[in-house]
């Protein structure tokens, strides 16, 4: 029973974490019907410069951290001004190409800059173990991966519903024409999309590296499980966002454990076809309905 | 440069013609000296490369028929092309079959499973169709790896190398000629499909499907037939590539792979067959001359900076996809397309359009 | 920008790469000798290598890379192998088997005399061609199947198998524990690397009836934790964890051993009982042991005067550069000793099948961190033993001398080494 507590937990806080980083993915596709391969990247930048501001700089953690989701932005900023907004218009694919060349390009800047060595861990989350229902001991930067997610969630959700420029977002998503007419800049909603998914990603990436460990560049492999995450939830929701993230978190602890570990890295893109054949649109995605 | 200036057609076979001039005739004539000339030409190193580019084109042309012309965009393209080389690696080695029944085994097989694994093209379209597609790469991958069965419990598989009549093709020149004659064969049996009345299902379900539906195009059948297509040529691709390298290990078929023949569509030129040779050659070479530039300021630097050849790989890396994020910028419609556009310009000069 | 403006800077920027790429070609012949030989009589030795600097085991790669680096230059410095200076190409290859073989094939197309590899799927998947070639290769794997002649006849490597090196760790848990039935965990890398040694090691328990429960874990790249697979150890009950690994993920799996409190002795075999894991893993690195063929090289290790010597210009010493640095060094010196055997009985211009010829010879070669090298013509794995150290306060202690056991390389030596007396306790938690 401890053992199932414990990946219980585990798995909630992996889910946590892949809903962050899918966060990024989902604001921008909702957005402007774009899929960023480069998600990944941003993660691990994110993660990295708050190393550098911590570490390096020696910067107190709370500035580190603002830092982190500082360069967050301007990269989602830069990328979305540079690059996508030439490729309007071009077919899907295109732009699909030129995330993934850009994914290449950033390791290659990330590479450069810092190497290929790993970095220890931030040392500012919290360490150790804590210890629930007596024998079960989790690791304590898990159980704050959980709680900064809620917190981040609990925030976009509020920013959607309640600020006049997550509306905004929300119109551009749902009707661009509409949302032009209305008197939404649309490329300003755009670049607020990448830069928001530039800022989730670092947030996203500092949590990922207290539990990898590490800071290191092989953080992004762990972002391939995103897209099982935003096909189960939805690819523009952002409560799919939340709740593929926990099932597939949760999914891939209880396969590792009770099954192996090849099964656990197989399930998650069985599940993704699984659902496409099923329910196309993720449990909580916009159905499309095609009008001729 | 002379293509034909105007529209004009006598009969229906002068309509679907593949040259319409005679200048044309002699460009295709050029490239065939250029063929038979350029191997004598070339180094060792840089052979093996064209062997790797006539190898890629052949997957690369599958893709763009699947993608380019029927707008199905698919990342599982290397999972494929390891299907084709495991499966005639284990027919040749472990059955002792010759090498081209091994050959056309991994062409069916992989076509299959292309046939299977296009079955979400029936439910889904777009984007999501691509992200199935990525998931049916990362099965592959998981099921390379670890089914020992496959590689018979060792790490990798080899495969042998093909004799032809008494000539045994161990070296990259006499590879070259076979490779040439089959990419060409498979380039012809590319450009003659969308004479066809397949080819032309498939151009119609990629611009308007429902469309195409309602005028009696069977879609459905169409989508996964293109799969199987494009899949059968990946697996033979992969399956010369295992009798040419001898080996066959599953680094080969992950997701960079995949990424690169996207790649190579791409900047070829979606829809057009030629595009994918012209790809295949820029995505093969593009690597190749930033790695030797990167040699080239390494022995210059030599003793001298340190910096540079610790920053080497990360420069290699990024230079790569600065260069394709540029292109793309600047033409994103593909080397096709700018070769369309340079020929135009001959034609109409002097005149601007 | 105007239309035309930016097809003109297209073709200005497309032609500039031509060009680059073109013009390197007419100077690929200056890539091979780019330390410059002095000595005008005799022809520089070409050496090719690849190096994994920014790939999957760029941890360990990176410092052993610059071993091999540094011994060159000290080499050339002191007059070359045999008087013919090494003339190294090199490149990164990013741990992925096109881009090796693709390095490999250009290398040898450029003349190179051996070759310096590194993992094991690019070398497994360089074995066909290697063999034609007939290249001498020496690589940083040290895969079992890579040290048979028969199957690889150019292959080498100076180390001890991971088969080995897994028999030796299985044997020292069995004689610490006699009477007992011990369940052990074997984590490794998810990769041929990792199950090299699988097999060989349940061989081993067969064969000579240890007492012994062998499960294995794989670790998979990108994990962000092993709790699950440390929940399934625990439920197998093991007392062991062996991790073939290198140093990144074996400190994860430490650090997560730490956080459940668990009492599992971990050890670890070469590529992750180093300096690195130590750095990574921080407190939780206490009481680790490791199987090292090549040992750490703590201050105080006679022997090193040359590395230090050499490394005293820039500022460091061995002990800082820490194990796979000198494991670098120490790999290419052996390949050089191979090379100069071939130089000495065949003259200035040896064949790839002299120069094997030359590496068979060697007998006994002496490093200061590592038991005498010796390759047979019917072995190419360079050591049949190792030591065992631990992690006490941050740093390596030697735990026991170098441990032989039996092995397809030595069928017939008996166990050996294994000193008495109880292990030094397992991991325990000390406060931070």
């Amino acid at each position: 029973m401890s053992r199932f507590i414990l990946l219980t937990v585990n798995g909630l806080a992996n889910g946590a974490i892949l809903s962050l980083a899918a966060l990024g993915f989902v604001l921008i596709y909702k957005a402007t019907e774009v899929i960023n391969f480069a998600q990944g990247q941003f993660l691990v930048i994110g993660a990295f410069v708050v190393y550098n501001a911590n570490v390096t700089w020696g910067l107190p953690w709370p500035v580190a951290m603002l830092v982190g989701i500082g360069a967050g932005i301007l990269l989602g900023i830069v990328v979305e001004r540079l690059i996508l907004r030439r490729l309007v218009g071009e077919s899907n694919l295109a732009v699909i190409m030129v995330t993934i060349a850009l994914d290449a390009a950033l390791f290659g800047m990330v590479l450069f800059t810092w190497g290929a060595e790993p970095k220890p861990a931030p040392k500012f989350v919290p360490h150790g173990s804590v210890h629930l229902f007596g024998d079960v001991a989790v690791a304590a930067d898990r159980l704050w991966a959980v709680a900064v997610a809620v917190v981040v969630f609990v925030g976009v959700a509020l920013f959607f519903q309640r600020s006049r420029h997550g509306v905004a977002m929300r119109a551009v998503a749902d009707d661009q024409q509409a949302a032009m007419v209305q008197g939404i800049s649309v490329n300003r909603v755009f670049a607020f999309a990448w830069a928001l998914a530039g800022a989730a990603g670092a947030v996203g990436g500092v949590l990922l590296a207290s539990v990898n460990g590490g800071t290191s560049l092989d953080l992004e492999s762990f972002a391939i499980l995103v897209f099982p995450v935003v096909i189960l939830g939805g690819l523009d929701s952002v409560l799919g966002t939340v709740v593929g993230g926990v099932i597939i978190g949760l999914l891939v602890e209880y396969t590792k454990s009770y099954m192996n570990v090849n099964a656990s890295q197989m399930l998650p893109f069985v599940v993704l076809v699984a659902i496409l054949i099923v329910k196309p649109y993720g449990l909580f995605g916009q159905v499309r309905i095609e009008r001729v | 440069m002379a293509t034909a200036t105007g529209v004009y057609n006598t009969t229906y076979r002068r309509d679907f013609a593949l040259r319409h001039t005679k200048a044309e005739y002699a460009r295709l004539a050029l490239l065939l000296v250029v063929a038979v000339v350029l191997p004598f030409r070339l180094d060792h190193y840089w052979l093996g490369y064209l062997d790797l580019i006539l190898l890629s084109s052949i997957a690369a042309v599958g893709l763009m028929i699947l993608t380019g012309y029927t707008g199905l965009i698919s990342l599982a393209t290397a999972g494929f092309l390891g299907v084709g080389a495991y499966t005639t690696a284990n027919i040749t080695t472990r059955l002792h079959w010759p090498m081209p029944i091994g050959v056309l085994g991994g062409t069916l097989m992989a076509a299959a499973l292309g046939a299977v694994f296009g079955l979400p093209a029936l439910r889904v379209k777009g984007l999501y169709l691509a992200i199935s597609t990525f998931a049916a790469q990362a099965i592959f991958n998981n099921r390379f790896r670890d089914w020992r069965w496959l590689t018979n419990g060792q790490f990798s598989v080899s495969a042998n190398t093909p004799k032809i009549g008494s000539h045994a093709l161990n070296s990259d020149f006499r590879w070259y000629w076979v490779l040439v004659v089959i990419t060409a064969l498979v380039v012809w049996g590319g450009v003659n499909l969308f004479r066809t009345g397949l080819g032309r299902a498939l151009i119609a379900i990629r611009d308007q499907d429902i469309a195409a539906e309602v005028i009696g195009v069977d879609v459905g059948r169409y989508k996964v037939m293109a799969f199987a297509i494009a899949c059968g040529l990946a697996g033979f691709a992969g399956a010369l590539q295992a009798h040419y390298r001898n080996i066959v290990t599953w680094e080969r078929y992950d997701f960079d792979t995949s990424f690169l023949l996207i790649a190579m569509i791409i900047v070829g030129g979606l829809g057009s067959i030629s595009g994918a040779v012209y790809g295949a050659a820029f995505m093969t070479w593009v690597p190749a001359y930033i790695t030797r530039i990167g040699q080239g300021i390494q022995a210059r630097s030599s003793g001298g900076t340190p910096l540079i050849i610790e920053k080497l790989p990360a420069i290699q890396l990024g230079l790569f996809g600065v260069v394709i994020v540029v292109f793309l910028l600047f033409e994103p419609r593909g080397l096709a397309r700018l070769w369309q556009r340079t020929k135009d310009y001959f034609r109409i000069w002097p005149f601007r359009y | 920008m105007k239309r035309s403006a930016r097809y003109l800077a297209l073709a200005l920027s497309l032609s500039l790469v031509v060009a680059a790429g073109c013009g390197n070609n007419n100077k690929k012949s200056n890539n091979a000798s780019n330390t410059g030989s002095s000595a005008p009589t005799k022809s520089d030795l070409k050496v090719g290598a690849i190096f994994d600097l920014s790939g999957a085991t760029a941890d360990v790669g990176t410092p052993y890379s610059e071993g091999i680096r540094d011994y060159v230059d000290w080499k050339n410095a002191s007059g070359g192998v045999a008087g013919h200076k090494i003339a190294m190409s090199y490149q990164d290859y990013g741990y992925k088997v096109p881009q090796a073989e693709q390095l490999y094939s250009q290398y040898v197309s450029q003349g190179v005399k051996v070759f310096m590899g590194w993992g094991t799927g690019d070398t497994e998947a360089l074995k066909p061609k290697v063999n034609a070639d007939k290249i001498p290769f020496m690589s940083a794997s040290y895969a079992e199947t890579l040290a048979d002649p028969k199957v690889t006849p150019y292959n080498f490597f100076p180390g001890a198998s991971y088969s080995q090196q897994m028999r030796i760790a299985l044997q020292w848990i069995s004689d610490k524990n006699p009477g007992k039935h011990v369940e052990v965990a074997v984590f490794h890398n998810d990769s041929p690397f990792g199950t090299s040694p699988l097999d060989d090691g349940k061989k081993y328990i067969a064969d000579h009836k240890l007492n012994l429960g062998f499960k294995n874990y794989p670790m998979p790249a990108g994990a962000t934790d092993f709790v699950a697979q440390i929940g399934q150890a625990k439920a197998q009950g093991a007392k062991y964890i062996i991790v073939q690994n290198v140093a990144s993920p074996a400190a994860k799996l430490a650090q997560n051993l730490k956080s459940q409190n668990s009492d599992m002795q971990l050890m670890c075999l070469n590529w992750c009982a180093d300096e690195l894991f130590v750095k990574l893993a921080g407190p939780a690195a206490e009481g680790m042991i490791g199987v090292v063929p090549f040992a750490p090289p703590v201050a105080g290790t006679s022997g090193l005067d040359d590395i230090n010597g050499f490394l005293k210009a820039k500022n460091t010493d061995a002990t800082t550069k820490g194990l796979h640095y000198v494991q670098g060094w120490y790999t290419m010196a052996t390949m050089m000793q191979g090379v100069e055997n071939a130089y000495k009985a065949n003259g200035d211009n040896p064949t790839g099948e002299q120069i094997k010829a030359g590496l068979e010879q060697i007998k006994d070669f002496k490093t200061p961190v590592s038991g005498p090298v010796t390759f047979t013509a019917e072995w190419h794995a360079g050591l049949l033993s190792a030591p065992m150290y631990q992690v006490s306060s941050g740093a390596f202690k030697k735990l026991s001398d170098p441990i032989t056991v039996p092995g397809p390389g030595n069928p017939n030596a008996t166990v050996s080494g294994i000193s008495s007396g109880s292990s030094s306790g397992s991991s325990t938690t000390t406060s931070k």
